[in-house]
């Protein structure tokens, strides 16, 4: 198991290497110069002071050079200061981990709670409207925007209804350890950012579940007089679990990766939305930090779940 | 009817109608009606308490003045440092703010003296030192874009280019700590809003712009981002970054302690979060666009206050353009100013909550012309007479061609995401399609088209932006004929209509460096009148519109009055209603 826990992480170098030249190319040739759009409309700005500029944020080296200079600071972890903060990238985009963590967490939660058991359920009540009624949701949940979901639920929940807050993730003055108010402010972003798991989960655990309980083991277990609920959740439910399982690994990287939108609608300070704005403000060291390490949080997540494969399946590991 | 049955009702009625806004299309433009008036009078008493929750699209960046280049940067430092001078909030013209000022009759010697009881939130007096701390901040630092607002200053060119450790044009009076002179190297108009400046507490930031100090020493101060010192109404308490920015009240401000305890920067994701946060009752005060604002008048417990904004947005015409040749005729672009219905536009894309505009001023600023300019009132037949007087005469599929049989192709860019321009480049070309000319509309990304306007890429033919003119009405930046890019030299400007006029920039330099020393605003805005009357005629942008800025409030907010020139100039003496 160590060998092979060595091998993926020797594989996971190019794989960061490739992604950091990709970005940094990437960043660099989009359409637009920052210091031009820092100044732009700016009294009084002279070409001497664009030239300063661009020299201060060693913008004026030829772009190999810039790569070379970040990728060896990088390594150390200094990812450069923000062109709009002037402070610490890396250290900037720490900031915003908590709340899209937390958002990403309590999104796989619901994921899990909500998909496993329709899942289930639409296994066990095949053919019936039930299982139509859930399939529908399948489908839909993976067809509806979030950005649209998510602006009618606070149409509905926070301007109408008053229930739920319409964005942020604490309510201005409350502690930060406020539990119940950021429960309140989760709530809505969290299940918006969850549909798609919701969907994906119900329809992996009805083809799993049907499919295990149509196995011999099972047919064996009903001969033996156990009682239904004990075939269905001992039995069946635990082998119908591991692909679930095995995929958690990505998925939480993909939420984190994914909260993009959810984190724009709902004003949610996280990750995608700080990343996001870097990107149209063409901040490159905040935007080169932030896909690093959204990529790091994919090989890795990526690498346990190898890890649970071959955990289930001895014959990965040999592979 | 039980609780639960008229919440049902209620969840399937909104679910119904957000379900059908959703799915329809564009939404029809709600008439505009008449704001309320602003907030009521103040009450004698105020009540003490409370917080204020502003919502903002933009997290702020630093609250180091110096370093400050975004709006909500911005501010935030007038919140936590106060200045010299304020512009008055209607007219724009500069008012003693925490100093008085006087300008020596040559109009090279500028004299401030602040006033006796202003004072740092630690108990020091605020002095004129502390002004030149930021003066040298500004010299020292490698990341501020406000080097060149102070270049006229004698001596301050040699300290920001390291060739010197003082400023020879600031001399400290000796006698009286808090009364300084500065010596300008030429007469300069605008300079009393540059020199307004920045005053930084001495004992705070006086330890990075020392003789030895290097620039990032001010550049990187920790207090930049967790001040300590303040002059202002509001004193930093905690930067949750991303989320919100929370304020405590100074309570030894020198204009009297205000009487809310907090002021909250609630960072929102987009304007829709904003109205929304406003409706519900989460955020004090913030303004929305145009769109929400027959949504926003059927709320009850807000207040809508409108004034015009310190702006507009145009289209550019590329007056050297070499595939829309037509734009270099004079008689075309008029013939494009007289062809489009700007009446008609400002109601389809801002819901009529803007003001047609003929030349550079806005009608806010005392610069704009008293004299009649040519209002282009939508004449389709005039405008084709004028482009018939130019050559352009229709084809046999009634599109326009020159004599060289050239078709008149036109593209209007603008930034792509901003629904506003979009939906005018959209409209513009439709209605010049009308002329016979072939126009359409592309957008691009921002980022890559101010990287074209200021380079000058000749593949622009036509370009819908905007501008946000500063205190001062001086448009040397953006139509003196040095300010027109030229991408064989690679110099860089924003003249990118190419468009240069020898009358029109003599205006110009009269207006800033007046020859007779004459700074005086009717001297300033006869200069302006003539540069506005050139610029109306010969027509370089449609100027388009300046639109409304729709500031919404929660009556429970008293005393708030905004003005084209200042939101929080008067924060102290907001307070709550309870």
């Amino acid at each position: 198991m160590r060998n092979f826990i060595l091998r993926r992480l020797v594989y996971a170098i190019p794989t960061l290497i490739g992604i950091s030249i990709i970005t940094f190319v990437i960043v660099r040739m989009s359409p637009g110069d920052p210091i031009r759009l820092f100044t732009f409309g700016q009294r009084d700005i002279t070409g001497e002071d664009i030239a300063r500029l661009r020299h201060a944020y060693g913008l004026d080296k030829p772009i190999p050079l810039q790569y070379v200079d970040w990728l060896i600071a990088m390594l150390q972890l200094n990812f450069g200061q923000s062109f709009i903060y002037h402070q610490d990238a890396f250290q900037l985009l720490l900031t915003r981990v908590p709340a899209t963590l937390q958002l990403a967490v309590v999104a796989l939660g619901i994921q899990l709670l909500i998909g496993v058991p329709l899942g289930v359920i639409a296994a066990l009540k095949r053919g019936t409207w039930a299982d139509g009624v859930i399939r529908v949701f399948g489908v839909v949940g993976h067809a509806v925007p979030a950005f649209w979901l998510g602006l009618v639920l606070i149409i509905v929940f926070a301007v109408q209804l008053r229930w739920l807050p319409s964005q942020g993730l604490l309510t201005v003055g409350k502690d930060v350890w406020d539990l119940p108010d950021r429960l309140r402010h989760i709530l809505l972003p969290a299940f918006v950012l969850s549909l798609t798991g919701i969907a994906n989960y119900s329809r992996i655990l009805r083809t799993e579940t049907l499919d295990v309980l149509s196995q011999d083991f099972v047919r064996t277990a009903h001969a033996k007089g156990l009682h239904e609920r004990t075939v269905v959740f001992v039995h069946a439910l635990r082998n119908a679990l591991i692909p679930v399982v095995t995929a958690l690994g990505g998925i939480l990287a993909a939420l984190v990766g994914g909260a993009l939108v959810v984190e724009q609608v709902f004003s949610w300070p996280g990750v995608g939305q700080f990343t996001f704005q870097a990107a149209i403000a063409k901040d490159y060291p905040i935007v080169q930090a932030a896909t690093m390490f959204v990529s790091v949080l994919l090989v890795v997540s990526y690498l346990l779940r190898d890890i649970a494969y071959a955990i289930v399946d001895p014959r990965i590991k040999a592979g | 009817m039980t609780r639960t049955q008229h919440t049902a009702r209620v969840l399937i009625a909104v679910f119904a109608t957000t379900m059908l806004v959703a799915t329809a299309c564009a939404p029809g433009g709600p008439a505009a009606s008449s704001a309320p008036t602003a907030t009521a009078a103040a009450s004698p008493t105020p009540q003490q308490g409370g917080r204020v929750i502003q919502g903002d699209i933009s997290d702020i960046a630093t609250m180091q003045p110096v370093l400050v280049n975004d709006t909500s940067s911005g501010r935030i430092t007038t919140l936590l440092y106060d200045t010299i001078l304020l512009q008055d909030p209607k007219t724009g013209e500069p008012t003693p703010r925490m100093a008085t000022y006087s300008i020596s009759s040559d109009g090279l010697t500028y004299t401030f003296e602040l006033k006796p009881n202003t004072n740092w939130s630690d108990g020091k007096p605020i002095v004129a030192q502390d002004w030149l701390t930021g003066l040298l901040a500004v010299g020292k630092s490698a990341k501020t874009v406000r080097k060149s607002n102070f270049q006229d200053i004698q001596g301050f060119n040699d300290f920001k280019d390291a060739k010197a450790t003082t400023i020879t044009g600031v001399t400290l009076d000796t006698a009286n700590p808090k009364k300084w002179t500065v010596k300008m190297a030429k007469v300069s108009c605008p300079a009393i809003i540059q020199l307004i400046g920045y005053v930084l507490p001495t004992q705070v930031f006086g330890k990075y712009v020392t003789a030895t100090s290097k620039p990032e020493d001010i550049d990187n101060a920790p207090e930049n981002t967790n001040p300590t010192v303040f002059s202002g109404p509001f004193t930093f308490k905690e930067w949750r970054k991303g989320d919100q920015v929370i304020l405590g009240k100074n309570t030894t401000y020198w204009q009297g302690a205000p009487n809310v305890d907090e002021y909250v920067v609630k960072v929102l994701a987009n304007q829709t979060a904003i109205t929304n946060g406003l409706k519900t009752g989460e955020l004090t005060f913030g303004t929305i666009p145009a769109k929400d604002l027959a949504d926003m008048q059927t709320v009850d417990s807000v207040t809508i206050t409108k004034y015009q904004n310190l702006g507009y947005t145009f289209i550019g015409w590329n007056t050297a353009s070499p595939s829309a040749v037509g734009l270099a005729d004079k008689r075309v672009r008029q013939a494009l100013a007289y062809g489009i219905d700007m009446d008609a536009v400002i109601k389809a894309v801002v819901f009529g909550e803007a003001t047609k505009q003929v030349a550079h001023h806005v009608p806010v600023q005392w610069a704009y012309p008293s004299v009649a300019l040519e209002p282009y009132k939508y004449d389709k037949a005039k405008a084709q007479q004028l482009l018939k007087d130019a050559g352009w005469t229709p084809g046999s599929d009634g599109m326009l061609v020159n004599a060289a049989g050239k078709k008149f192709n036109l593209t209007i860019s603008t930034n792509s995401g901003n629904q506003e321009r979009e939906t005018l480049a959209q409209v513009a070309a439709d209605q010049y399609k009308q002329l016979g000319i072939n126009a359409v509309s592309k957008p691009e990304a921002f980022q890559g088209l101010v990287t074209k306007l200021t380079t000058g890429d000749q593949t622009l033919e036509a370009t819908i932006i905007g501008w946000s003119l500063g205190g001062d009405p001086d448009p040397y930046q953006i139509w003196h004929s040095s300010q027109i890019p030229n991408p064989a030299t690679k110099v860089e400007g924003f003249g990118f209509t190419f468009f240069k006029d020898p009358a029109m920039d003599k205006a110009i330099e009269q207006g800033r460096n007046p020859t007779d020393g004459n700074c005086s605003t009717a001297a300033r805005k006869a200069n302006y009148e003539t540069f506005n009357k050139i610029l109306n005629e010969n027509q370089p942008y449609n100027f388009g519109y300046s639109n409304n800025v729709l500031q919404v409030s929660q009556k429970s907010l008293q005393n708030f009055a905004p003005a084209p020139f200042q939101t929080v100039y008067n924060v102290e003496q907001w307070w709550i209603k309870k």
